[in-house]
């Protein structure tokens, strides 16, 4: 056990300074002291400290504590416990009222905490760092298909340079990344690794687990990551064992584990999985020239001594602009370098291209403005149910309100009461909302994308942020009732002249508003389901779906691999090619007499059409003997289209010196996912010596004994060497996923907001209903039927029901297509269909809702009913 | 009995300080009375006894010495007013006065009842 001081504990002490009377101070801290030092000689320390404690909160008395200011007016203000005893009694007492009210304030605040969760998570991206305001990342913008954009990369020599010429630059880190296989022992995996100088973890906050972060400067050692640690070692620590990393197939150095970073915060957007000393390149790719101002490295970081001297960096830079433009080709040449700070550069990482940043590392800027809106909109369903049911059961309360106002409550004084119960409400609403976002709302979210917003309720900001969202959601539901019902005249009141509530046009414009959203969200609903559909069955311009491929390390392995695969029954074609829709292509610049143009090149075997599905528009394939149509393309219809060529066969382009000539055209093609839009691209012949890929075509039935099959012969043909190749149709990863992930996001939201449109239709009608009970009694002793009353009930809500449609109708299909638009370059078709599903599930739950009301009217006995009061 | 009331617990802590003469603050006045009453009693209860009883004019008190063992922090030492023992006596007399005018028999009769 640990000695514990022979002091009293601070915090109490504090505690009582802040609450006791001054003149006091003095002498009750020194009894409580002395007490305290006679204690600790009876009892243990720890006990002591305990009963000192103790009394410290029984010395919380009224005569004892400073008279605080707000205290005083709260107790003056004696009718407020009235008010709060009074709304409590009054949520008591309409459990069905207060439940919808505090159920969709709840469901709404849930989705505002979540929201908060969300924001905040994007917004402590890279934060971590503690140099974030004083590492830069080198960009250069450049005019490209004629917009300017930024780039992520940097000239290789520039690195060097920067940290010779500026005193002003005190730590440079070139990253320069390969993919290799590693190997350890059984272990043999396809990685990335990257290649920085020494500095990058001075630079970068990634604290290590195990070993030490200067061990990089040693050519010899290798830093990896948690999860990298894991696979390869287990739990054990791997520091001093050895991994064999090969560059290619013969050239491999074996590297010494020097360190084990610790568990990466989970909103970054920068990493790494092994480092390994930037001079390594040299062993990786002999002749690798770091001076060569036409090639690039994959990024290349500053440290600055204060975050004002990148300016004085920034002034400087156009030297190099000249050295890299003069080394450069004309197309390539850029127009400015521009450094980025660590802190904020995660916001732009959708706008810099090739950037070194984690795939899948997204600004969220649209999403956070998408949820707010959302959010925005639960509120305000959940705020005009409260404002329906406050005004139409106003009406039992206004005898209450009468004798208020003749014992002198004030119409302030009113108004305040109405706003204090409306706080009880949202309290009440605020603790389910917090459970909601906390145990519902947040582990759904990260459970569809898979990853964690690490959020916790132990956050101060969350607590101030609470506080107002309650605030403002009470005010905002109650400022309309308090002041719409604190109008009444006493006398009007207590004569009991007064009829309302009952045929309230706000209390109709908010019902419908509401409706008219949930018919929002139910189109929206509707149509990511059906999207989600359209796009998985849509053409992807070629067959995914009995295609296998496999990426292979040269002209050899891809001939092993093809003489195993061509006996095989199951396979009906196999092409190789340079580069594979869906996994790589070359973005080449085509020069015409007039203009260069950028477009997807894919150097492929004559074969590649026939096994890939990719179906002919016009002229010819290639043709299939060994040194065919060298200097013939096939071109996409989107290039064709670009370009405008009336007539494409025959048209020819320059590609470096060589000139080339279309002899086909290819009906368009997905290279990209259904996101982005169909890019010009096109097909030469590729040399056997380029051979990156092997595509299958095979029979469909056997598709997946076939796939066996190749990673059978793969693992005999080439044990050291890890497999990397799939089905053609998970080259897109969690395409299909994420599709289903959009239907699923919004079917949820549509239920939550018809819920809680449904819930205050319910409120409504129910009032009223019950308002009216006497009258149905009545009606009913004089034989009235089913229909009669159903007539009655429903009456009031055709003509809202209707209006509503007819403004959400039109509203939710303009709404859903500029969404869809935004969202999807290539979307179903939308008709007018949709809304109208849409409309009838809303009119269904509608007429359901009432329906619930007519049979309790119905079931009733009319005795009953009259016998009220 | 004048106006001004003495409740009980002020009373025992009221004749407490009168007993301790010069000795008569916060902690000499708990522990007087814990082992006078044979119960724990709290900092805050008989605290917020003495400031009453100040207020009421029962007390008055002045800041004595400082002690090591107060982290040093000075006392305040207690003391009757004449006004707080004339009450003291009051109640005594009034005390005495209701004894003696219970029946003998009475009070036998209901102890037995």
């Amino acid at each position: 056990m640990k000695p514990q001081t022979l002091q009293p504990p601070h915090w109490p002490l504090k505690f009582l300074r802040f609450f006791l009377k001054k003149e006091y101070l003095e002498e009750i801290e020194g009894d409580m002291e002395e007490i305290f030092y006679e204690n600790t000689e009876r009892f243990s320390v720890g006990k002591a400290k305990r009963i000192y404690t103790w009394e410290m909160i029984k010395l919380l008395r009224p005569n004892l504590i400073k008279n605080f200011e707000f205290v005083n007016k709260i107790i003056q203000y004696s009718m407020i416990k009235n008010y709060f005893k009074v709304s409590v009694r009054g949520l008591l007492k309409s459990p069905v009222n207060s439940f919808i009210n505090i159920f969709g304030l709840a469901a709404a605040i849930g989705f505002c905490i979540f929201f908060y969760a969300f924001v905040v998570y994007t917004f402590k991206r890279d934060q971590f760092h503690e140099n974030k305001d004083v590492v830069f990342l080198t960009t250069f913008t450049a005019s490209r298909e004629g917009a300017l954009r930024q780039y992520g990369l940097s000239p290789r020599p520039l690195g060097e340079l920067l940290k010779q010429d500026f005193p002003q630059v005190t730590k440079v880190c070139r990253v320069e990344d390969r993919n290799v296989i590693v190997k350890h022992g059984d272990n043999i995996f396809n990685e990335r690794i990257r290649f920085v100088d020494p500095t990058f973890l001075d630079m970068f906050t990634f604290p290590l687990k195990w070993g030490v972060s200067t061990s990089l400067t040693d050519l010899n050692s290798v830093v990896i990551s948690e999860p990298m640690a894991e696979k390869y070692f287990g739990d054990e620590n791997p520091i001093g064992q050895s991994i064999l990393v090969k560059f290619t197939s013969e050239n491999g150095k074996e590297f010494k584990i020097t360190g084990v970073a610790k568990k990466f915060p989970s909103s970054r957007s920068f990493d790494f999985h092994f480092l390994v000393n930037f001079d390594n390149l040299r062993t990786a790719q002999p002749g690798f020239d770091f001076h060569d101002w036409s090639a690039f490295h994959q990024a290349t970081f500053i440290q600055v001594a204060q975050p004002s001297d990148i300016t004085m960096v920034e002034v400087g830079m156009s030297k190099y602009k000249r050295l890299q433009n003069e080394a450069v080709e004309k197309d390539w040449a850029i127009a400015s370098f521009q450094f980025e700070p660590l802190a904020t550069t995660h916001i732009k990482t959708d706008e810099i291209r090739e950037d070194v940043f984690r795939e899948g590392t997204h600004s969220n800027l649209t999403s956070i403005k998408f949820l707010s809106g959302v959010c925005i909109l639960m509120l305000l369903l959940a705020c005009f149910n409260y404002i329906n049911i406050a005004i139409s059961t106003s009406v039992k309360r206004l005898k209450e309100l009468g004798v208020r106002k003749t014992i002198g409550a004030t119409r302030r004084l009113v108004i305040v009461q109405f706003l204090s119960e409306n706080i009880v409400v949202t309290f009440f609403a605020m603790l389910f909302g917090i459970l909601l976002g906390w145990l519902v709302v947040i582990p759904w979210f990260e459970g569809l994308w898979h990853f964690s917003m690490e959020f916790s309720l132990n956050d101060p900001r969350l607590w101030m942020y609470l506080p107002v969202i309650m605030l403002i959601t009470a005010i905002a539901s109650g400022i309309y009732p308090a002041i719409y019902i604190s109008r009444f005249q006493t006398v009007t009141i207590l004569k009991g002249s007064v009829r309302f509530g009952q045929r309230n046009p706000i209390t109709k414009i908010f019902l419908g508003f509401q409706l008219v959203l949930a018919c929002m969200f139910i189109t929206s609903a509707i149509v990511f389901t059906m999207n989600g559909d359209y796009l998985a069955n849509r053409s992807w311009g070629y067959s995914n779906r009995d295609v296998l491929y496999t990426a292979v390390a040269d002209e050899s392995a891809f001939q092993q691999l093809n003489d195993v695969m061509q006996r095989n029954p199951k396979v009906l074609s196999i092409s190789g090619s340079a580069q594979h829709i869906g996994k790589t292509h070359q973005t080449t610049v085509l020069h015409f007499p007039d203009k260069d143009f950028e477009a997807d090149r894919l150097a492929v075997s004559p074969s590649y059409f026939k096994t890939m599905g990719i179906e002919l528009a016009e002229g010819r394939e290639f043709k299939d003997f060994d040194g065919s149509d060298k200097n013939a393309v096939v071109v996409n219809e989107t290039m064709v289209k670009n370009l405008s060529w009336s007539n494409p066969l025959g048209q020819q382009f320059r590609i470096d010196s060589i000139t080339y000539e279309v002899v086909g055209v290819a009906k368009d093609f997905h290279s990209y996912s259904f996101f982005s839009l169909l890019k010009p691209a096109f097909f030469t012949v590729a040399d056997k010596k380029d051979f990156k890929f092997i595509a299958l075509k095979v029979n469909r039935e056997h598709e997946q004994s076939a796939f066996e099959d190749l990673k059978k012969s793969w693992v005999t043909l080439y044990p050291e060497i890890p497999f990397n190749g799939g089905y053609q149709e998970d080259v897109w990863g969690n395409y299909y996923e994420q599709m289903g992930i959009h239907g699923h996001v919004w079917r949820v939201f549509a239920t939550v907001a018809v819920i809680l449109a449904m819930l205050g239709l319910y409120g409504l009608v129910a009032i009223n209903v019950s308002g009216r009970v006497r009258e149905f009694s009545i009606r009913k002793i004089l034989g009235a039927d089913y229909k009669n009353i159903s007539n009655n009930i429903f009456k009031q809500y055709y003509g809202l029901v209707t209006v509503s449609l007819f403004v959400g109708g039109p509203l939710s299909f303009f709404f859903i297509k500029s969404v869809l638009d935004f969202v999807y370059d290539y979307h179903m078709p939308l008709t007018i269909w949709v809304v109208v599903i849409a409309a009838s599930l809303l009119v269904a739950v509608v007429v359901i809702t009432v329906a619930t009301q007519i049979i309790k009217v119905f079931k009733s006995n009319p005795v009953e009913g009259l016998k009220v009061e | 009995m004048k106006k001004t009331k003495l409740g009980e617990f002020e009373e025992l802590v009221l004749l407490t300080v009168a007993a301790l003469q010069q000795e008569a603050y916060g902690v000499e006045i708990k522990r007087e009375l814990e082992s006078r009453l044979q119960e724990k009693l709290s900092v805050g209860s008989i605290q917020s006894a003495l400031k009453r009883m100040e207020d009421k004019g029962f007390l008055t008190s002045k800041f004595g010495e400082a002690t090591a063992k107060r982290g040093g922090k000075r006392k305040r030492i207690y003391a009757t007013t004449s006004y707080g023992r004339k009450v003291l006596e009051e109640m005594k007399d009034i005390r005495t006065q209701l004894w003696s005018a219970i029946p003998k028999l009475a009070f036998e009769l209901k102890a037995i009842g």
